[in-house]
């Protein structure tokens, strides 16, 4: 015999808070608020049951200045945490000198969900399925964090923990995501690519980002590959970047980093695929990532998103 | 016969002028529509019900005393608030409120009404419900074992339909049987055996469903989402045990449905929540819900077929073996075994014939109509299964259809002689429309193929009625029990009574949905809305004709011989200025009423003598045939296909509104590819969805969609609707599945067993080797 009696959480009232600088969000959220922007994760979760919609909420999308894409200082990238993956798949720098920064832009969601989403919002929900999340790492992406103790830098590879866990604190507000200068010393190039069952409205079932750079002999001096939905976080596999370096970057070296790809990956079965699929997809993706990437770096145009492009390749 | 084309992508031929673009098209695309959640009412409460804690227990107890302590909570109701009855169609296996058991994971427990939707969620989850837990049986084939629990324990006491064959839990079994199958099959040339599986799959309508219930003394108006307001109307005066003539069901616009809102569901719920509060109350689902609660999906089957066949291409046996998925309950859905057991047949000369179908009850969400039920897996199934025949004989595929496709003269399965049809017609067309003979020249790419499937959909014929009245402006009024669901066949009914009464078919208006204004009609289902009401707005608008012709006799003082219709008046022919206007003839205040209902056409005579547990549906009446071309391309190392080209040629008789009928293909094709590729429900092994939501309930989406072209093979189909139309809102999915599996299977070299035919499934399959098993 059993007695059920499911819990939910009681109606009770809610607040919100318009938020038109930096500093009056951080004291919101150290009083408790969770930032809102787009609200593509927060607002949708809470409809599907993921988690209640939070008690008190903070906008932070007339914060100016925080939808800003604008060079740094070293000469690499930095993107406000409000700026949108609409932006994002189409603004020329990104274009130029992270495009496989625009292909997972463009592929995020939906027109709405690119339309709405950011940046920062894709970045702090921390999914294991982002799909900007292995372009960031691979471009060395570093979260600019504000809390009340001021701004901290932390690099995206240290920021993440879990689905939905990073090791910012509940009143850190996350303001941009800097990243490298595109090498000086080379042709370089990037990707992103998924395996994805619609064109539209997808979800990452397996993902893989890479930046190859090239020597004048064609050779790569240098390559970062990441991969995304494989493990609780995005992460980049060493093994199969060092599979790269001194090669051709033809698809013999393409297919041995798409092969270390799948011996790091540590995949789980759910309704979108087995471990045992998303495993061996872990290779193909990897490996089509990468010749996308080697292909760019040889001033070649391969369209955004690159995933449509690589489809039975 | 006469043969329409459309072009790429829907527009309407020039010289067929018959696009009528639908009157409710402008509301719905401007946002200006109101649908059932649209409504709001004065002092209204919110619903929400307690679901079925588990798949399969019993309950012990039920105690509501803390959800009605809640504050803002005005009603909670069970099994005990209600008159202690079943309800069902075939079978009434079901009460509104879960008593003695809760059969599946959507078995409502509870109904709670309260001043918020939160604050009714919150209280349904304080019923405190005390089970005793039984064993999940989501195996439907396993659940027909001697030994397997059953299910219903009472079911012998169940009222049920006298022809339905039940045993345990067989719901319902059904044998169609023409000649000795087993000696035919002994002297075949060659036997081949297939073994296939269909996921359960979602109707999927854009607006989850809504109701609002409000009483005026002992009557209910009920405010419904629903494809069958009359059904809905029957449901409620029998489980609340009132008469019809107290419920009136109003439909405002319906966002979709696609068979899942078909049947009687939720009217009586919210009914009595309203009622016992006397307040109006609102029910409006989740997303989740949609997909959790109803009792409609796709069911599950498991499909073994055989075919005998001589080396030049004769069928002379099939045997067949189905096992259907039913779900926890009957709902509307106790005939799918016999349809089954049809389109393991399909639309072809078969020497012998035996099939057996079995429709067994599990723990599972219930499957019932989805459009065209049973058709899109079995045909799935049947076409693989014969293209795997015409591998063995060392046929293509399409000259093996060329010569065993029925043809008029031609005899069905229980030995309906077929009347004028066009199959083969529909073979032709689809594949000079996808380029087949270039396919076989070898000129498309090693991962691209083409795959041809025929299916076929009957037409029912049932009773329908109309009234067509004149308003004293010159227009008129059509008055329906019709449904109009999305596909657009109401909104098509004025262009065949303004074609007789001689007035512009946008001079009309509608009454529909609403149970106390029209006449009877079964509802949007059975595409038969063109096909029955067509024939009753036909039959009123000639008695409507009649009267003008008659008035507009007297006043010009002609002979009405002499008279014609046209141009919105009486005139004379061949003297077109002494005429009298409709709008003079209607505005003198004497009603101007016509009313019609129309001979129901029967289906053809057959010989079901040797069939076992007859339904009545051994013959097809007024068979639609079709044939569907998919060109696909397979990405080998992941397994995931796109379709890049698609044809369907449909043999649906004479078309009364090209753009409409060209949608309906349109949507019925993305549909069946969703169906073949993306679209499964996943469950748990106690049979709980795991995917009750849009995200990884994967619809095709726009982008995915391949160019779709059509063509109609019109033929004036004797015995049928009006003009000699048939039925098109369910042939479209039909035989799209199985196209798109042929195309697969001729790329990576073997046929894919289950459906959807996923990613990860075409993966294996290309990837496994020869002959083993995936």
């Amino acid at each position: 015999m059993s007695t059920a009696t499911s819990m939910t959480t009681s109606a009770s009232s809610r607040t919100y808070v318009e938020a038109r600088d930096v500093a009056t969000a951080v004291a919101a959220m150290s009083a408790g608020a969770r930032p809102i922007a787009g609200g593509t994760d927060l607002v949708v979760g809470a409809r599907h049951g993921k988690a209640p919609l939070p008690a008190a909420l903070v906008g932070i999308h007339r914060i100016p200045g925080l939808a800003d894409v604008a060079p740094t200082d070293g000469g690499g990238l930095r993107l406000g945490a409000l700026v949108t993956h609409a932006t994002l798949m189409a603004d020329p720098t990104v274009l130029a000198s992270y495009p496989g920064l625009a292909d997972a832009s463009a592929i995020v969601g939906s027109h709405a969900t690119r339309a709405n989403g950011t940046l920062g919002g894709n970045v702090m929900n921390s999914s294991p399925a982002m799909d900007t999340g292995a372009p960031l790492l691979c471009h060395g992406g570093v979260a600019v964090l504000v809390g009340p103790a001021g701004e901290r830098r932390v690099a995206l590879a240290d920021l993440w923990t879990g689905p939905g866990r990073s090791t910012a604190a509940p009143d850190e507000l996350l303001v941009a995501v800097e990243l490298d200068a595109p090498p000086a010393d080379g042709a370089s190039g990037s990707s992103y690519v998924r395996l994805q069952y619609r064109r539209q409205m997808e979800i990452a079932i397996v993902g893989a980002g890479a930046v190859v750079t090239l020597g004048a002999d064609g050779t790569v001096t240098g390559a970062k590959v990441a991969i995304t939905a494989l493990a609780p976080v995005i992460h980049r596999v060493a093994e199969a970047e060092a599979a790269l370096v001194g090669t051709d970057g033809g698809f013999e070296a393409a297919k041995a980093a798409g092969a270390a790809a799948a011996a790091a990956a540590r995949p789980i079965s759910d309704v979108r695929g087995s471990a045992d699929y998303r495993r061996a997809m872990a290779a193909v993706i990897t490996r089509r990532a990468v010749l996308t990437a080697v292909r760019r770096a040889r001033g070649e145009s391969v369209p955004v998103p690159a995933s449509d492009t690589t489809f039975g390749s | 016969m006469s043969v329409i084309d459309t072009p790429a992508q829907g527009s309407s031929t020039p010289e067929r002028p018959r696009a009528f673009l639908r009157p409710d098209g402008k509301e719905k695309v401007t946002g200006l529509g109101r649908y059932t959640a649209d409504l709001t009412f004065t002092g209204q409460l919110h619903a929400a019900f307690r679901y079925a804690d588990h798949p399969h227990a019993r309950i012990v107890s039920i105690d509501t005393s803390r959800a009605k302590a809640l504050p803002g909570v005005f009603a909670v109701v069970t099994h005990e608030d209600v008159p202690d009855v079943r309800y069902g169609g075939m079978t009434q296996d079901r009460r509104l409120f879960a008593k003695e058991k809760v059969l599946w994971e959507g078995d409502v427990v509870a109904g709670v009404a309260a001043r918020t939707v939160e604050i009714a969620r919150e209280a349904a989850a304080l019923v405190e419900v005390e089970y005793e837990v039984l064993s999940a049986q989501p195996d439907y084939v396993a659940n027909m074992a001697p030994d397997a629990p059953v299910l219903h324990e009472g079911w012998a006491e169940y009222g049920a339909d006298e022809n339905l064959v039940r045993d345990g839990n067989v719901m319902s079994r059904y044998v169609i049987a023409k000649g000795d199958a087993d000696a035919a099959m002994a002297g075949a040339d060659v036997v081949v055996k297939s073994h296939y599986v269909s996921d359960a799959s979602q109707g999927v309508p854009i607006e989850p469903r809504a109701l609002v219930a409000q009483w005026t003394g002992d009557s209910v108006t009920v405010w419904s989402s629903t494809q069958v307001p009359f059904a809905a109307r029957s449901g409620v005066a029998h489980t609340l045990q009132i008469p019809e003539s107290k419920v009136r069901i109003v439909v405002p616009l319906l966002g979709g449905g696609f068979g899942s809102k078909c049947d009687f569901h939720f009217e009586a719920h919210v009914a009595i929540l309203a009622k016992v509060t006397r307040r109006p109350v609102r029910l409006v689902f989740t997303r989740k819900e949609e997909f959790v609660a109803p009792d409609h999906r796709r069911e599950g089957m498991d499909i073994e077929l055989e075919t005998g066949v001589t080396r030049d291409g004769r069928i002379v046996a099939r045997r067949g073996r189905m096992v259907l998925d039913k779900g926890a309950y009957t709902g509307e859905g106790g005939f799918f075994a016999q349809m089954a057991a049809m389109h393991a047949c399909g639309p072809y000369k078969l020497d012998t014939v035996r099939v057996e179908a079995f429709l067994n009850y599990s723990t599972n969400q219930p499957a019932a109509s989805i459009r065209a039920p049973t058709a899109p897996q079995a045909c799935w199934a049947l076409e693989q299964h014969l293209d795997e025949v015409a591998a063995a004989i060392g046929m293509d595929p399409v000259e093996l259809r060329r010569r065993t496709l029925v043809a008029e003269g031609d005899e069905g399965p229980a030995g309906q002689v077929f009347e004028k049809i066009g199959a083969k017609e529909t073979l032709e067309a689809a594949l000079e429309l996808i380029g087949y003979d270039a396919y076989l020249r070898g000129e498309l790419p090693d991962d691209e193929a083409v795959g041809v499937a025929c299916g076929w959909w009957p037409c029912f014929g049932v009773p329908s009625g109309a009234y067509v009245k004149l308003n004293g402006d010159g227009t008129a009024t059509i008055v329906t029990g019709a449904q109009e669901n999305g596909s657009g066949s109401v909104m098509g009914l004025p262009i065949l009574a303004a074609e007789i009464l001689g007035m512009s078919p946008s001079d009309f208006s509608i009454n529909y949905q609403d149970t106390d204004a029209g006449p009877w009609d079964m509802g949007s289902s059975g595409s038969q809305t063109t096909f029955n009401n067509g024939r009753a707005v036909v039959e009123a608008a000639q008695e409507v004709r009649a009267k003008l012709l008659a008035m507009g006799a007297e006043k010009l003082e002609a002979d009405v011989a002499d008279l014609e219709l046209a141009d919105g008046a009486v005139r004379v022919k061949g003297a077109p200025e002494t005429s009298v206007t409709i709008a003079d003839l209607a505005g003198t205040g004497e009603p101007i009423l016509g009313k019609g209902s129309g001979e129901v056409p029967e289906a053809a005579a057959s010989d079901a003598s040797a069939c076992v547990g007859s339904l009545g549906m051994e013959s097809f009446l007024a068979p639609q045939l079709i044939t569907h071309a998919a060109r696909v391309k397979v990405d080998r190392d992941t397994g995931v296909v796109r379709v890049l080209d698609f044809a369907a040629a449909h043999d649906s008789g004479v078309i009364v509104n090209k753009v409409g009928a060209d949608g309906q293909v349109y949507g019925g094709v993305m549909m069946g590819i969703g169906q073949a590729l993306t679209e499964a429900t996943w469950t748990d092994e106690e049979g709980r969805q795991k995917n009750p939501g849009l995200l990884d309930y994967k619809l095709q989406t726009a982008s995915d969609g391949p160019r779709i072209q059509i063509r109609w093979i019109e033929i004036e189909t004797p015995n049928a609707g009006p003009k000699g139309s048939k039925g098109v809102g369910e042939p479209p999915s039909v035989p799209t599945s199985g196209a798109v599996g042929n195309a697969i299977a001729k790329v990576i070299g073997r046929h894919v067993d289950k459906l959807p035919m996923t990613a990860e499934r075409v993966w294996l399959a290309a990837n496994s080797p020869a002959g083993e098993d995936q």
